[in-house]
């Protein structure tokens, strides 16, 4: 049981990213400015919630972080740059959680007419998104780079290699995920309507927009169970805050807890309904 | 004889008719109880040997589509167990199953290693692929950009060429114009002389006593019959008649 998603990307890796690849082009293909909608989209929503908050509102110009806990003196980072490094993992999850889901059932064809190695769909298609995030990050990493050298400091840091940490588990966590949410919402489009009408809630209970760390008492701990916060305080650990990711130890058990526990729950969610799929997709 | 290629032991199918998308929508939490269901295959068994040719005939609903699924691997079984000793080529719905932004070169090594092959064989049979579905400079083409014809030619290529150990063939199958009509019969034949197992499905009894010996009658997921084709044939028509006499 454990080994049945493994099993079906065994030799097929070539073509898991030729399919990756086409992914990308069936998405950007067609429009004008072609891949560049990847980054206009994006960059738009940053402008947006800028503007509303600092521009608008006028009351966030600068954020404070308790990096350890309420009892010591807070950092004070600037409002666009903490939201920026927070957002960019946030588009890949809004889209890996609402993409994901539907990913079985836009592509039935590769279920209901041929064999097909079907976990591989949700796989594939998961890498065609993280190359548009690999692209959001170089862009991000650039303004990081510009912001440090205006601000005194050196270019680049030990800690930026903490994103080959955050990365992959980024991936793989919402890769999990869809292993149940994709059969899930195959098989009933209620599940998939549930998903993206929560999505945009979930974005305002996440400390995208504000620090997850600056609540006390049982707040406080609601926050480090939501593993969109991991990944938000994570990229800022790393291209912001200069912190290890060791150094906060009780978000990080909570996290791989979560990530085992997702894991296993999709790899049972695949198994159980793999075999049904054919029948209702 | 020797070791059967396709064995179906005790197979059974069961669809769940779901009363409206709520019930569906709690099916995915709590198993529905007595559910409306419709039993596709009601306790199926049979072997059938390498080289062996055999129709399945039946009317419409009688299971053949969700037997012939199960061989190709892409419905599975509630109950019972399904062995298939080898790769199998389906000429059921050729135009499906293609990734459409991939040439059609990409989609010929996308099939091949769905099936298992390997590099060095999938370039060995890549030419005689794209010379039998007569694409030309289309086969670099994008498959979104194909005719349904074209597409069903490729298809068609595709599951002539990899020499597969079974074939399972419709009747009902179109490959488009006249010409390409008679050559794909004649590959058919081909394929049969040179021992591969095929399994053919038709309403029609007569194209089914030129190509198989022996023939399996099935009726609402269960076998009534199974034996030489004139055999099963007459049993099949006797059946047929009383219904519409019944009817009458």
């Amino acid at each position: 049981m454990f080994t049945s998603i493994l099993k079906e990307h065994k030799g097929f890796g070539k073509q898991i990213l030729l399919l990756a690849k086409n992914e990308l082009i069936k998405t950007y293909k067609g429009a004008v400015i072609g891949p560049f909608w990847a980054v206009v989209k994006p960059a738009f929503t940053v402008f947006v919630y800028w503007f509303a908050f600092s521009v608008g509102i006028k009351a966030l110009k600068a954020v404070n972080v308790h990096l350890n806990g309420m009892e010591y003196e807070a950092f004070s980072f600037d409002f666009f740059t903490f939201m920026f490094i927070g957002i960019i993992p946030w588009f890949f999850i809004q889209d890996s959680i609402v993409q994901g889901a539907k990913t079985l059932r836009i592509n039935r064809q590769f279920i209901t007419k041929v064999k097909f190695p079907v976990s591989t769909i949700l796989t594939y298609t998961g890498l065609s998104r993280l190359f548009v995030h690999l692209f959001l990050v170089i862009i991000m990493y650039a303004y990081v780079i510009f912001y440090r050298v205006s601000h005194g400091m050196m270019p680049v840091s030990w800690y930026d290699l903490q994103f080959f940490f955050y990365c992959p588990l980024l991936f793989f966590f919402f890769l999990a995920l869809s292993w149940s949410t994709a059969p899930m919402s195959a098989f009933s489009k209620d599940f998939e309507s549930l998903i993206v009408s929560v999505m945009s809630g979930i974005f305002w209970l996440s400390g995208i927009m504000y620090d997850s760390y600056s609540f006390t008492g049982g707040l406080k701990w609601a926050m480090l169970f939501n593993p969109i916060n991991f990944f938000a305080n994570g990229y800022r650990n790393t291209f912001l805050y200069n912190r290890g990711f060791w150094v906060y130890k009780t978000e990080l058990v909570i996290f791989a807890a979560e990530l085992i526990g997702v894991t296993l729950l999709g790899i049972y969610n695949y198994n159980r309904l793999r075999k049904k799929l054919p029948d209702v997709l | 004889m020797a070791e059967p290629i396709i064995t179906f032991k005790n197979v059974s199918k069961t669809y769940i008719l779901y009363k409206n998308d709520q019930a569906r929508f709690k099916a995915l939490f709590i198993k529905p109880r007595n559910p409306k269901t419709n039993k596709a295959l009601n306790n199926v068994s049979f072997e059938i040997y390498r080289g062996e040719s055999v129709g399945i005939v039946g009317n419409n609903g009688a299971g053949k589509s969700t037997l012939l699924k199960m061989i190709t691997g892409v419905a599975f079984p509630d109950e019972g167990d399904i062995i298939v000793n080898g790769k199998v080529a389906a000429l059921l719905e050729l135009t499906a199953g293609f990734s459409l932004e991939m040439t059609g070169r990409e989609n010929i090594y996308l099939k091949g290693y769905i099936l298992g092959l390997e590099d060095n064989y999938i370039k060995e049979i890549e030419e005689k692929i794209i010379d039998f579905a007569q694409l030309g400079d289309y086969i670099d083409q994008p498959v979104r950009t194909y005719s349904s014809g074209m597409k069903m030619r490729l298809g068609f290529a595709i599951n002539v060429n990899i020499e597969p150990d079974v074939l399972v063939v419709d009747e009902a199958l179109s490959v488009g114009d006249a010409s390409f009509k008679r050559k794909c019969k004649d590959k058919i034949k081909d394929i049969m002389q040179k021992g591969t197992t095929v399994l053919y499905v038709s309403h029609n009894a007569d194209s089914v006593k030129e190509i198989c010996p022996r023939a399996i009658y099935l009726k609402k997921g269960t076998i009534i019959h199974d034996g030489p084709t004139a055999e099963t044939l007459e049993i099949y028509n006797a059946d047929k008649q009383s219904q519409k006499s019944n009817k009458k």
